[in-house]
């Protein structure tokens, strides 16, 4: 996770660079450090880094980090050249290390010659069976080729071993989602929230799907997830407020037929649909109109 | 109290300086050593998995109240049942350290070298001074300590009418060997200080089993109460939204 000081911090730091200030190695280190994925600066900085020989030199064991920063930047950006050229030079320094053949991997990845990388990442995956990363890097391809059915039996496999790794299973829940296997993304998305309870983000994609199966149980649950969503980022999230007058207005659909019992005396949606209008009074007055005749049709149904 | 003693500038220069100096190379030259004999751990699917299966246990518990009753209920009959969940150790499968070390000649191997790098240069450097230089006095303190800390300064010499600020040299030689650690620090780079007293706590506290840990995490999820929090979560969001309407 980045924090908001790690994150104007690396905003200032890359104005600076971007204007020519200076302060190349810094920012690079920055990105290095958080994991982000700014691959054509990276490219762009950390090249004037290396095609400078006296910066470089000052640099002492970092420039070979570079060097691997740099080549994955470069594949990224399908400077496939630049990346071969990183990739010697490191080969040439460190002949028997399983990084560099990593990399290398990857290039014959990012050139698309599938069969070839598959190879070497077994080979790989023989002297080291735990790398996390080559694990993932396999996913990767598999989703890369459009064998989406081998993602799945990758990842699971992955996530067998590496059960606690939250990332994955936020990967594993997302392809579920579009093959529209709702109830196993609904799995993946009970793990993420109890592996971080505080992100809404996961309260709400765990509504969504939730509402899609559909079935009161569901969608009473469901709602109570955006109301959770609502209540986690202030409600400030528009998707969630959506989600709340949606649901209640499926569940009284469902119920309407039946007795009446249970009228929930919570008044969520109300307030959601008259948050909603607020909003958008206030940033899009010219869509209002939709949106109150969206909302009407949700509570015409009741 | 006895008068003040004049030190000879000779302990000075031959046994004060040269002490510090033999401590801080022989320091160098173990990290060195170690660092040769190091061999790098491959860790084994099994303990990786533990480890992660402790991980995702512990987080079901923090977390239990996040998410709907039936989803609870089947993860602690996944991690809990007693035929294949994953948090049940078969009685007389959990494997004993001890038992361990000895099947399995790396780890005795590891032990080995560990003591190589660390008792025997200590042993030597101990026997060395205590030939040389024991029993007297090699450096004064510029102020007067009580007469606790004479064991600790003056270690090696019985003589109760020494002031206690006199340092003998082999309290010179024990305070090099827990003192250095902040220079070593410096001159290693922040993570290769050889540190002796961590060390040290690290031999009593071997012997850490896994299989104690996963069975005292399926007591603790046995035990856990699943108490849904969400539907408080819609008065709160109805407290938020008032909040936004006004």
């Amino acid at each position: 996770m980045v924090t908001k000081t790690e994150e104007t911090q690396l905003n200032n730091l890359e104005n600076q660079v971007d204007n020519g200030g200076g302060g190349a190695w810094e920012y690079l280190s920055l990105i290095r450090k958080l994991n982000l994925r700014r691959s054509d600066k990276v490219l762009n900085h950390g090249l004037s880094i290396l095609n400078n020989p006296k910066f470089r030199s000052t640099l002492g064991p970092d420039e070979w980090t570079l060097y691997e920063q740099v080549a994955v930047a470069a594949m990224d950006c399908q400077c496939l050249d630049v990346a071969k050229d990183c990739i010697k030079v490191l080969r040439k320094r460190f002949p028997e290390s399983k990084r560099v053949g990593r990399l290398e991997a990857m290039l014959l990845e990012a050139k698309g010659s599938w069969e070839l990388a598959e190879k070497a990442y077994t080979s790989l995956l023989e002297d080291s069976p735990l790398d996390q990363t080559i694990h993932k890097r396999r996913v990767a391809m598999a989703k890369a080729q459009g064998n989406i059915s081998g993602a799945i039996e990758w990842l699971n496999k992955y996530l067998e071993i590496f059960m606690a790794d939250h990332d994955a299973w936020r990967e594993l829940a997302e392809i579920y989602v579009s093959l529209q296997m709702y109830k196993q993304a609904a799995f993946c998305y009970e793990e993420l929230i109890l592996s971080q309870p505080t992100v809404p983000l996961y309260h709400l994609a765990y509504a969504d799907v939730l509402y899609t199966l559909g079935g009161l149980e569901n969608l009473q649950t469901a709602k109570k997830y955006y109301a959770s969503t609502i209540d986690l980022t202030g409600g400030k999230n528009t998707r969630a407020l959506f989600g709340v007058c949606l649901c209640t207005s499926a569940i009284v659909q469902l119920v309407k037929g039946k007795n009446k019992e249970d009228k929930e005396g919570s008044q969520v949606q109300s307030l959601a649909a008259k948050v909603l209008e607020k909003e958008y009074k206030q940033k899009a007055p010219d869509k209002l109109p939709q949106l109150t005749t969206a909302l009407k049709s949700l509570t015409l149904s009741s | 109290m006895a008068e003040d003693l004049v030190l000879d500038t000779a302990i000075r220069d031959w046994v004060l300086i040269p002490l510090s100096v033999v401590m801080v190379l022989i320091g160098v030259l173990r990290y060195f050593v170690s660092k040769l004999l190091r061999s790098s751990q491959t860790p084994d699917a099994k303990i990786v998995k533990e480890g992660q299966v402790m991980l995702r246990a512990r987080n079901l518990r923090a977390g239990a109240n996040f998410i709907p009753s039936k989803a609870f209920l089947a993860r602690k009959i996944y991690f809990c049942n007693e035929e294949n969940g994953l948090l049940f150790v078969p009685k007389g499968q959990a494997t004993n350290p001890q038992a361990q070390m000895f099947s399995d000649p790396n780890m005795a191997m590891d032990m080995m070298k560990k003591n190589l790098s660390m008792i025997i240069p200590q042993t030597l450097t101990f026997a060395w001074v205590n030939f040389f230089f024991s029993g007297f006095v090699a450096a004064k303190i510029p102020f007067p300590l009580t007469q606790r800390f004479r064991s600790m300064l003056q270690n090696g010499i019985d003589l109760s009418t020494v002031d206690v600020s006199y340092v003998s040299s082999r309290s010179w030689y024990f305070l090099n060997l827990f003192g250095l650690r902040g220079f070593f620090s410096l001159i290693l780079g922040e993570e290769n200080a050889v540190d002796d007293t961590q060390r040290m706590m690290q031999m009593g506290g071997f012997g850490f089993d896994p299989s104690k840990g996963l069975s005292a995490e399926k007591d603790n999820l046995d035990i856990t109460q699943h108490d849904w929090a969400l539907p408080n979560f819609e008065q709160r969001a109805e407290a938020v939204l008032r909040k936004f309407v006004r």
